[in-house]
Order: C-alpha cells, then structure tokens, then sequence
C-alpha cells in the first residue's frame, strides 16, 4: 500500500489561527500546514480563523415550557453515568434499588431522546451548558 | 440621544490579540451633552484591553481610549482622542416584515452593507448575561464577523440600533432605545451595575411528592455557588430548589431576572427553596454583579 499523500488542497485558504494557550495554538497552526493551507498572523490577511474559542453569540436567557424537565433524582442519576457508572452502581451510591435506577434511565433516555447512554450523557451536557444561568 | 455613524473601526492589522475584533463602529452623541467623540461598538467582538486605534472614513487612524462595556447589553463605549464629525441618526421603530439595512465596516474606511427582512420585532427581553433588552429584533440576512456592531437603518432611514451577532449567527438589533439607556451610563461609570445574587441556576422538575406543598411544578436548583456571594452568605446551598424569589416565582429566567436590576442593590431577596423534602425560606441581600 503507497503511503497516506500530503493533503493538496484545490484551494489554499489563508487562515489565523486563534488560542490564548501558546501549546494549543501551535497544534492548530500545525494542523492548518499539514491540511496544505498557510497560517497567517494578521485578521486582515486571513480567509478563514481557526479558533478554540466557541463564539456563541449574544444569547437570550433561556426559556422552557415547564415540560421535560429533569427531576433532581434524574440529574443525579445523569451525573454518575457521566461518571462510567453502571446502573448497579448508581443504585449504590444513590442507595435506590436497581430497578429504581432502570427507570430512571428510561425516562432520562426518553426525555433527552437518546437511544444510548453515551448519547444521553453528551445532549444533557449540551442542555445544561444552554440552560444553566449564573444570578 | 442621537446617534451617527463614524463608519471607522479597529484596524486589523493594529488589533494583535486574536480574531474578532469589531470593526462596525460608530458614533453616538447626546442630546443632552453633546458627544462628538463617542463610538459605540460590539462588546462581545471588542479585544480586552484599554487603547485602540479605528480607521475612520477615508483611511485616517484616531486613537481612542475604553470608555466603558456592558457584557449584558453587549455595548461597549470608546472615546475618541480628537472629536469626529459624523451624520445625525434619527432612531426610529420597525415591525416583523419591514426592509432593514446593516451597515458595517470594511477596514480601510469605507462601508459595507446588507439588506434584508425585520424577522422578528417583539417586546423586551434579557440576555444570559442578565441585561435587559428594550426590544427583541431578529434580522433575516448575513452578517460577516467583521461587520458586527454598526448601525441598522429602516427603509425610511431611521435608525433602529446596532447590529449583534446572536448564537447561530443569527443577526440581532440591539435597539436604539437600549443604547440611549446603557451609553451614558458606560460614559460615566464605565460598567452597569447589575444585582447579584451569587449562584448557577439549572431548571428542575419539583419531584411529585413535593409538588403540592411547593405549588408549582418546577423550580431552580441551585448548581453551584459564588464563595462569600449572597446566596451562601443566606445559607443556600448547592442542591438546593429555589421555588421563588421575593414572590416571583422561579419556574422561568425571565421571571426571576426581573428581581435583579440596578436598583435592587442592597435590597433583600427573599427565597423560598426545597432543602431536603422540606420547604425552607431564607433571606438574601442582593449585592452587585462583580465584573467578570
């Protein structure tokens, strides 16, 4: 098997590349090279920015209908799968019975409409970041 | 308070400390004191720090210097060294459907502009950041990062605010009744004091066996807490379901966020929570937001 080519890009794209951390900001600016585009140093020369920062925007506070809500009982349960805890396990810390803990995880699933746990874990991190407001 | 354009910027090159720096500047004037050399800009595409250099009309370069900025209202005020002559703005209204034109900069003194549809024109609201919005504008066109923060005008060439990069890039006006509220406020006290209460709120579903005794069926949980703030001053605690504050009632943000404005500095929070099955009420005195 011939070896992986050099990326060449039909178009070189002159990108500035953003991080505040210098070790990461090498990483982006190497991964800009490798992928055949040129970094550049200033916003006024660059086509694209690469950034680690998330530039949500100006954002709204959130509002919700009051439906799908989680229970305090299902955030628990929600915070030790994102710990890797199986359900035996959660009903352990939590001191609820196994069967307790199934049904919390259906109705966690159901709310977020997650088929797996993984997927389950990754959306409430996304709804806790979008709902959660500092007073 | 009228407002008018100075169609100058941050220039690119001088700006060093990353992307997104806001080149849609302007400038603002009050009625009451007159302020030809006040720009106003995006708050959340200005770089942090004190000094700038902006390109004016035609090329030239003003220094200016931070006036003040509001995160919650993402207005951000600079002052310019030498007075600027730009045109009178006129603020005027719009409705869902009207034409509205954005202006923005394009680095070497001159002018960009996109057109497009008023999607949205509603009532007040508040930003996650906890300032108030006079009116709710949504804009149907692009806008480049670059051409954030200059002024939007109505097919009539009123002035309905300034432009704002919203999430999902959706396009927002920060309306011009908003702007003649907070930029006097930033000239003279360089920040807007908000109150604070010290904790991060993450809506709940009060569990069943509760929901009668608590009358409602959700409430707040208090998911962390500032050190020494308000709320842990009163004895909250992390876990803790705010069911109200002062009688509004915490089952939305829009609700509560009401009880936190200038004026509620140094007045007391009353909060009713869920500790445990029980109900507990607890008084805090709200202090101002520090800055972040």
């Amino acid at each position: 098997m011939s070896a992986v080519p050099q990326a060449v890009p039909a178009l070189v794209i002159r990108v500035l590349v953003h991080a505040t951390d210098p070790v990461r900001r090498e990483v982006l600016r190497q991964l800009v090279i490798d992928a055949g585009h040129l970094p550049v140093d200033s916003p006024m020369d660059a086509d694209a920015v690469l950034s680690d920062q998330v530039h949500a925007g100006f954002a709204a506070m959130p509002e919700h209908s009051g439906q799908g809500l989680f229970t305090p009982r299902e955030l628990e349960v929600l915070g030790a799968i994102g710990d890797g805890f199986t359900n035996k396990m959660i009903a352990r810390r939590l001191e609820i019975s196994p069967h307790t803990v199934k049904f919390h995880v259906e109705s966690l699933l159901r709310k977020l409409g997650a088929r797996t746990r993984a997927e389950a874990v990754a959306k409430a991190r996304e709804h806790r970041l979008s709902n959660t407001v500092e007073l | 308070m009228s407002l008018r354009t100075v169609r100058s910027e941050t220039p690119r090159r001088a700006a060093s400390s990353g992307p997104g720096h806001s080149r849609g500047v302007w400038s603002s004037e009050s009625s009451v004191s007159r302020r030809p050399d006040v720009v106003v800009a995006s708050e959340q595409s200005l770089p942090e720090r004190d000094e700038f250099e902006l390109v004016m009309p035609g090329g030239t370069q003003a220094a200016a210097k931070l006036a003040g900025r509001d995160p919650g209202t993402n207005i951000a005020v600079l002052r310019l060294s030498q007075p600027a002559s730009p045109p009178v703005l006129v603020p005027g209204e719009t409705q869902a459907g009207a034409l509205a034109l954005a202006l923005g900069a394009d680095g070497t003194g001159g002018v960009s502009a996109r057109l497009g549809l008023v999607n949205l024109a509603g009532t007040q609201w508040h930003s996650v950041a906890g300032g108030l919005i006079d009116r709710r504008i949504v804009l149907d066109l692009r806008l480049g990062r670059a051409e954030e923060g200059g002024p939007v005008f109505s097919a009539a060439g009123a002035f309905l605010g300034m432009s704002t990069l919203g999430p999902r890039a959706r396009v927002l006006v920060i309306p011009a009744a908003t702007l003649e509220r907070i930029v006097p406020i930033l000239l003279k006290e360089g920040r807007v004091a908000r109150g604070w209460l010290g904790v991060a709120l993450h809506p709940v579903a009060v569990p069943d066996a509760l929901r009668e005794t608590a009358g409602q069926a959700s409430g707040m949980m208090v998911m962390s807490l500032a050190e020494g703030g308000p709320a842990a001053k009163a004895g909250i605690v992390a876990g803790d379901i705010v069911l109200s504050v002062n009688d509004a009632a915490a089952s939305g943000f829009r609700r509560i966020a009401g009880q936190f404005a200038a004026d509620s500095i140094g007045r007391k929070a009353a909060l009713r929570v869920i500790r445990g099955g029980n109900l507990l009420s607890l008084d805090a005195v709200i202090e101002a937001r520090p800055p972040t």
